[in-house]
């Protein structure tokens, strides 16, 4: 008991200076990067040019030859001004995350990420947990795309974004962390049945006849907004369909077969297949049931929901 | 816009590099070598052709990168022709040649960002080793320029976009670091060699230490830089302009020839510290005699010799006093150099210490019909030194003897009775020769001295002396002193007193080696103007950029504290209040003032600026509530913005609303321009009532 109590503080301390150490390196997302957040670290050309500056000095001494020491101090004057100039190209970015809209495990998640600033940047390098971009921003704003692997199922924690530079000659480079906590639903890999086409011909696809307009809802799809309705008057509406009664379908967990990742992904791709189908369909998890709907809001929730399944304690325990 | 970006990042160290960025590499190569181009062996332009010729076929046909063995064969040819042109790699030519070599053979295995960027190190080695070989203006801007070409090609490599902005970033970069490259070289200190290097052999020019009559004549067909000078203080008048560099006191019968210290130490069995003393101050004389003060900028030569207005007295570095009056460095210059010299004007007053003896040695039996000559004039002078002299010099004038710059060839024995007697024609070698002669055949101490005589003065007051201004004349040891004698001053007067240029007869041998010497325009009057502004040009280069040594940098400095003296001075008359205190108080408060000032107008300006534009005064704003966690999310227009956070501002959400009316008023609807201008106001009023009244986040909330 003593020795727990002992142990615990430290390791708090520790956490707290872990902490204290994170906040210290990283700023925060959509903050512009301030001046006490940027590290500049040489590179191997940069060492090379101290180096050659010690050597052109020696050069210059010994051999008593003024444009020697003249071409020495200009390398040297150089680098401290392209030390300035490399860290004002990464001081004052405000970057800005876009998360993807939808990523499936095995494949990969286009992370949007938007730099602003005032001034003109030039040669900004992105990383990000393996994948790495590069963007310049010409008039106010840049955009560039993080491709990140994403291989398992749920959630992911995306680690922090590193933003560098070496502009303006390569000899440093100016580094800056970004913290965000920021976190991707990788959904289920879809996974298509091995026989589902015999069911897939008879469906009642037929889309109904027109019933009239409603007003736009976020979230309706845009292929069913009255575009020419909006040229005309100005306000936003869908176009509504009188469908057919439809059978609905159930997506069952239970009925599925083999292990649960398996089933997940079974799952996936037939919400993915009764979506593009536009059919009604409800989802049954163990714990969780999502009541019959159709449209993009109701797949997204059907993904999630795949994604965010964690397998009950008694079958994890089995 | 942004630009979207191949997902492989185009700055990786490891990619290879494109065709564009290879031939800006070249470009950068061939600006380097052309600053070698006078200096290194020709073949090596042909290498810089056949590596790129190489390369562009290699990129063409998508050959492999070259392998391993034809590099080393590269450079073993390399090696082996630098042997042969050099006979040893040693010597620091052959070193050269080796830097150079590698650095363009660098080309054929540069395959990604990383091998350029050591070609770009290697390049500017190489500018650097280029400044062993000259350090002029056209040198200093050659490798301004391939500096600058360099530094582009870095940028370029480090994701530059087009040669545009690269060289927008280079100039930057370079105008950017001027002031500190100014600064650091004007204050670093000026330290002696660490340790010897391998120092470029520079080829004897100018005068030589023996002169048979014909030598000089040489010298006049060149227009080369002898040396230049500055004097602080008097300037001699242009019959007093005569360099003494050395004195010739061996003859014979054909040549006259100088002996060293050494030499005369081991001719005369004495120790060599009798016939020299190193100091900045003459052993010989005292330094109260000097007349003229001159700092001469020395060319690079392989003879230690140094120039001097008459008798040396004192210099600014230590230098070797010899015995005769002459002076010499202390080691050879391999570049150029400021040197100041104290110098009596006049010759020597002091006794040579190889003795009088030394300076009446004649070969015997030689010149019958001069002795005869001589021993009539000593009779008819009565046996008087001084009176023999006049004679002998007024005989120069009398006879029908002409200065010629081509005068017939002596051949025999007795080259100086063929000259007194039979061609009669010769300048200053011939006739300085003959009187000495004839001085030491009455018994009179007498040697020859060669230098220089006269030299061009510019309209700055700086002397340029050239090698057709070399000179030989005589002096004599008279009553305590030696005495100068000019024979040519008699012959042909218009040489002293205007240079070898005014000699009319034999003057086609006159800069006949300087065939495309700008010299030769001098009788055009603007291109003589062209020449004297570009050599006071050089001159003010040299003496004040590559002469900027340990002396000039300790007198600089103490001219710059002087000058903040006079400037502290002059402040504290000025401002109130008494002492060192007072005075820096009050300068800091003017000072603070001044950046007050300037902050205020700059304020001023941006909210100016901010009122005159909508966009501006909300983009601010924007920002400003970004900073307090009200941040627009992606996709939002400003005025949505500000309406989608007015419910939760409180007291400031009636302002936010009304911003955000005026700004889509002001933004879309068409309005007049008094209009225009109230909403504007309204604007930036309602503004700055929402930055007042919103209310400040919690801390941590």
């Amino acid at each position: 008991m003593s020795v727990a109590a002992g142990v615990a503080p430290p390791a708090s301390r520790r956490e707290r200076l872990r902490r204290w150490w994170r906040g210290r390196l990283a700023t925060p997302i959509d903050a512009p990067l301030p001046q006490r957040r940027l590290f500049l670290i040489p590179t191997r050309f940069g060492l090379g040019w101290a180096t050659l500056v010690v050597v052109l000095l020696l050069f210059g001494i010994n051999y008593q030859n003024n444009l020697a020491y003249a071409l020495a101090f200009w390398l040297f004057a150089i680098a401290v001004v392209a030390l300035l100039r490399g860290w004002l190209n990464l001081l004052g970015v405000t970057p800005a995350l876009r998360l993807p809209r939808e990523a499936f495990a095995g494949g990969e998640a286009c992370l949007g990420v938007v730099l602003r600033t005032r001034r003109p940047r030039s040669a900004l390098e992105l990383h990000c947990a393996g994948a790495d971009a590069w963007l310049e921003i010409a008039d106010g704003v840049g955009e560039a795309e993080l491709r990140l692997p994403t291989p398992t199922r749920g959630r992911l924690a995306l680690p922090w974004l590193r933003l560098e530079t070496r502009w303006p000659l390569g000899l440093v480079r100016v580094v800056a962390w970004v913290s965000h906590d920021a976190e991707l639903l990788v959904w289920p890999r879809p996974l298509e049945e091995e026989a589902p086409a015999a069911r897939r011909g008879s469906a009642d696809e037929a889309a109904g006849d027109f019933a009239g307009l409603r007003r736009f809802q976020p979230g309706d799809s845009p292929g069913q907004v009255a575009w020419k309705q909006w040229s005309r008057s100005g306000v936003l509406a869908t176009k509504q369909f009188s469908a057919p009664p439809r059978r609905e379908r159930w997506l069952d967990f239970d009925a599925c077969h083999g292990d649960p990742e398996r089933r997940l992904s079974l799952l996936c791709a037939r919400v993915l297949a009764h979506h593009r189908a536009g059919e009604r369909f409800g989802l049954r998890l163990p714990g969780l049931t999502l009541a019959p709907g159709e449209g993009d809001g109701h797949r997204r929730r059907a993904l999630d929901a795949l994604a965010r399944f964690g397998p009950p304690a008694g079958e994890a325990a089995r | 816009m942004s630009t979207p970006r191949p997902a492989v990042s185009p700055l990786a160290e490891e990619r290879r590099l494109e065709r564009g960025l290879l031939r800006e590499l070249f470009i950068g190569q061939c600006l380097v070598l052309a600053l070698h181009l006078a200096w290194m062996p020709a073949w090596l332009a042909a290498l810089a052709l056949a590596v790129a010729g190489y390369r562009g076929w290699q990129w063409r046909r998508g050959l492999p990168r070259v392998g391993v063995v034809t590099r080393l064969a590269a450079v073993g040819g390399l090696v082996l022709a630098l042997r042969w042109e050099y006979g040893t790699l040693g010597s620091i030519d052959g070193l050269i040649g080796l830097l150079l070599g590698v650095y363009l053979l660098k080309l054929l295995e540069t395959q990604d960002r990383r091998d350029a960027r050591v070609v770009v190190m290697i390049g500017l080695i190489a500018t650097v080793v280029a400044f062993l070989h000259d350090q002029g203006v056209p040198m200093a801007a050659g490798a301004l320029l391939a500096l600058a070409w360099l530094l582009q090609s870095l940028v370029r490599l480090a994701g530059g976009r087009d040669r545009r902005q690269a060289w927008r970033e280079a100039a930057w970069l370079l105008a950017l670091s001027a002031p500190l490259m100014a600064l650091l070289f004007v204050a670093f200190p000026r330290l002696g060699p660490l340790w010897s290097m391998p120092r470029l052999d520079r080829a004897a020019t100018g005068l030589s230490d023996s002169i048979a009559p014909g030598d000089i004549a040489e010298l006049s067909r060149s227009a080369d830089r002898a040396f230049r000078a500055r004097f602080e203080g008097p300037e001699p008048a242009p019959d007093e302009r005569y360099w003494r560099v050395y004195t010739l006191s061996y003859f014979d019968g054909v040549r006259w020839s100088r002996a060293s210290p050494e030499q005369l130490a081991a001719t005369l069995e004495r120790p060599v510290e009798v016939f020299v003393g190193a100091g900045t101050r003459s052993p010989w004389q005292a330094p109260a005699a000097a007349r003229f003060r001159a700092e001469l900028l020395l060319e690079p030569d392989s003879r230690p010799w140094r120039p001097s207005l008459g008798a040396p007295l004192a210099t600014g570095r230590a230098q070797r006093y010899l015995g005769d009056g002459t002076l010499e460095g202390l080691a050879a210059l391999s570049s150029r150099a400021l040197l100041r010299v104290d110098s009596s004007g006049a010759a020597p007053a002091y006794a040579d210490p190889a003795g009088a003896r030394w300076h009446r040695l004649l070969p015997v039996d030689a010149n019958p019909r001069t002795r005869a000559l001589v021993e009539r004039l000593w009779r008819d002078s009565g046996g008087d030194p001084d009176a023999y002299l006049a004679a002998m010099m007024a005989r120069f004038g009398e006879a029908p003897y002409r200065y010629t710059l081509s005068p017939p060839r002596l051949g025999g024995t007795d080259r100086v009775d063929a000259f007194l007697f039979d061609t009669r024609a010769g300048y200053c070698s011939h006739y300085a020769s003959a009187a000495a002669v004839m001085a030491r055949m009455a018994g009179i101490p007498a040697r020859v001295v060669a230098g220089f005589l006269g030299g061009e003065r510019h309209p700055d007051g700086h002397y340029t002396v050239r090698d057709y201004d070399a000179h030989a004349w005589v002096e004599v040891w008279r009553e305590g002193g030696w005495q100068r004698l000019d024979p040519t001053a008699v012959i042909a007067p218009e040489r002293i007193e205007q240079g070898p240029q005014a000699v009319e007869e034999g003057a086609e041998a006159f800069l006949a080696d300087a065939r495309f010497s700008a010299l030769r325009l001098r009788e055009l009057g603007w291109a003589n103007r062209l020449r004297l502004d570009w050599e006071r040009l050089e001159y003010r280069w040299q003496r004040g950029v590559i002469g900027y040594q340990r002396e000039s940098r300790r007198s600089l400095l103490a001219r710059l504290a002087e000058g903040w003296r006079a400037l502290w001075t002059r402040l504290e008359a000025w401002l109130p209040g008494q002492g060192a205190l007072a005075t820096t108080l009050g300068l800091a408060a003017v000072l603070l003032m001044a950046a007050g000032v300037a902050l205020l107008a700059r304020l001023g300006v941006g909210r100016w600026r901010r009122q005159r534009d909508e966009r501006r005064l909300v983009g601010a704003l924007q920002a400003w509530l970004a900073r307090r966690g009200l941040a627009a999310v992606p996709g939002e227009s400003p005025a949505a913005h500000l309406r989608r956070i007015a419910p939760e501002a409180g007291p400031a959400g009636r302002a936010l609303n009304d911003c955000a009316h005026d700004l889509e008023r002001l933004a879309y609807a068409p309005l007049e321009a008094p209009e225009r201008a109230a909403r504007r106001r309204r604007l930036s009023r309602r503004v700055a009532e929402v930055r007042r009244r919103l209310p400040r986040p919690r801390r941590g909330g």
